[in-house]
């Protein structure tokens, strides 16, 4: 405010002084109208342009007061009934702008804090999922293990049981040529030397299959 | 002979009234935020304008010999 | 009887009330137009400047409250807006001080143009009284410059630029051409206030003479000068906004140059919503 500097009260010494000169002034108007005229005019007047000094000093002192009297009666209440309206005004305005920003800063924070409940609810949700597939994976990789051992075993059985029913097959097998062997030779050739002839031609076959 | 030389001073008058009233309106027609800024200078002009003319309706007609 | 028609013609023509308080006019003078004496511009004076104080006292009542309700005082609330514009806008920031007298002239020349409209005289329509204005004016220009610059400064500001000491004579020549200009400015504020208001009561006058020949009636007791009142009463208006401008204008002249350039700035849009006032 220090820019609105309105004229200050001018001192009462001031103002009485300006008054008491405009009242001497429009006397001393007065007299000169009615009794001094000076030369230049009556020129001027044989001109038709009616000029009256003591007229124009008797208003310069009119003014002199005037200046003074309304500025006291009038201007400067004015004024400062203008300023202190202003200065209220912003003074309003200033206390709503604070109230809004702080409003503003709430509903800001009121955001945030909704924004990270909603973020904290995803992330849980994200962990429940990540979760459930975890127990389904490791679920699953047992449930694979197991069917593996299960099959592993069956293998190993199969295997088992086919070796042992191919050996007692190649017994019976070496056992029935034998025989067929004597029938057709009519002796005994059960000897350690055909036996082997019979298990070589045998491997020799299983090779083959 | 008086109201001729008054004329041809109201002729002189209005031209540079008409001058001054001419440039301003092209100004503010052309730039009308700058309306507030030229209304000021042209007024002062035409009062100068104004001027001339009442001097030479006071001053030289009042002398004017016939 | 003639007479008496010629003045109600007149009064006619003046759109107008009968003025009573005109007591002090003797009417006549030179050149046919009425000059005042001095009791009569005194009274007119004192009238003006009461009728602005009743409405200035009427006005003030509402000036407790919180916001300006009565009409008046929103109306000189306006003009303070309007003359404030004025002063920041050309004087600059300090400009608020000389306010209370701009706003005081401004007030009596305006309704002092108004009363003019509508009586057969006014305090300026007499070159006595513009005269008197335009030396307080310019007066009041000298001792604001004299308070800004210092009294030699003030002087020197007279003799032009500085110029080498061989060119003295010239130095000289412009001191007198300044002082001859600032006794003519005296001159040019009065005489434009005089010769429009004063003219137009002339050209009133002079346009009722138009219907005399006539035979009828109607037509030659019309009033022609009546229609001059529009055109009378924009210049009221420009008329006194003029004068304070050109009192600004040579306030600005004077105190400008030393302290504030950057004050105007602060104020520079102030201007903008207005229509009338100046924005530097």
């Amino acid at each position: 405010m220090s820019e609105k500097s309105y004229p200050k009260k001018s001192s009462a010494p001031m103002t009485i002084g300006m008054i008491i000169v405009g009242a001497a002034l429009m006397y001393g108007g007065m007299y000169m109208s009615s009794n001094v005229t000076l030369g230049f005019q009556e020129s001027l007047n044989e001109q038709g342009i009616l000029l009256d000094l003591g007229k124009t000093i008797a208003v310069i002192g009119v003014f002199l007061i005037l200046f003074k009297v309304l500025d006291l009666f009038f201007f400067n209440p004015l004024h400062v009934a203008i300023d202190t309206r202003t200065d209220d005004l912003e003074r309003t305005f200033g206390e709503a702008e604070s109230l809004r920003a702080e409003m503003t800063q709430m509903k800001s924070e009121y955001e945030k804090r909704l924004a990270d409940t909603e973020a904290d609810a995803r992330a849980q949700i994200q962990a429940q999922i990540k979760e459930a597939q975890d127990l389904k994976k490791s679920l699953m990789a047992d449930a694979q293990r197991q069917a593996d051992d299960y099959k592993q075993t069956a293998i190993a059985e199969i295997d088992a049981e086919k070796k042992k029913v191919m050996t007692e097959l190649r017994v019976e097998v070496t056992k029935l040529s034998l025989q067929a062997t004597e029938k057709i030779l009519g002796a005994n050739v059960d000897s350690d030397r055909n036996r082997k002839l019979i298990d070589e031609f045998l491997t020799s076959v299983e090779a083959k299959n | 002979m008086l109201p001729f030389a008054l004329g041809l001073a109201a002729i002189g008058c209005g031209i540079g009234l008409g001058l001054i009233g001419f440039a301003a309106m092209n100004g503010m027609a052309r730039q009308p935020e700058a309306i507030g800024k030229l209304q000021t200078p042209m007024l002062i002009a035409l009062a100068f304008v104004e001027l001339v003319f009442l001097l030479t309706v006071f001053v030289g007609a009042g002398s004017f010999k016939p | 009887m003639q007479d008496l028609v010629l003045n109600a013609q007149w009064f006619l023509a003046e759109a107008t009330t009968h003025a009573a308080e005109a007591g002090g006019e003797h009417g006549g003078g030179h050149g046919g137009h009425a000059t005042l004496s001095f009791m009569g511009l005194m009274i007119y004076t004192f009238a003006i400047a009461g009728l602005i104080m009743i409405l200035m006292a009427f006005a003030k009542k509402g000036l407790k409250d919180r916001v300006f309700k009565g009409r008046l005082l929103q109306y000189f609330e306006q003009l303070h807006g309007f003359v404030e514009n004025l002063c920041v806008g050309i004087i600059g920031g300090h400009g608020r001080k000389y306010m209370p007298m701009i706003y005081t002239l401004w007030l009596m020349i305006f309704v002092s143009n108004l009363v003019a409209l509508a009586f057969p005289s006014s305090p300026t329509a007499d070159l006595s009284f513009n005269l008197g204005i335009a030396l307080l004016a310019i007066g009041y220009v000298q001792w604001e410059g004299m308070k800004a610059n210092g009294v030699f400064g003030h002087w020197k500001h007279f003799a032009g630029p500085k110029l080498p000491i061989a060119l003295i004579p010239i130095t000289l020549m412009i001191f007198v051409i300044e002082l001859i200009s600032e006794v003519m400015k005296n001159v040019s504020l009065s005489l434009r206030l005089f010769g429009n208001i004063d003219g137009g009561h002339q050209a009133a006058t002079a346009m009722n003479e138009l219907g005399k020949e006539s035979n009828l009636f109607l037509v030659k007791y019309l009033p022609f000068g009546a229609f001059l009142m529009p055109i009378k009463m924009l210049t009221c208006v420009v008329q006194a906004l003029i004068f304070c401008l050109l009192f600004c204008v040579y306030l600005s002249l004077v105190t400008h140059h030393d302290h504030d350039d950057h004050a105007d700035h602060a104020h520079g849009e102030e201007g903008g919503a207005n229509a009338h006032p100046a924005t530097t």
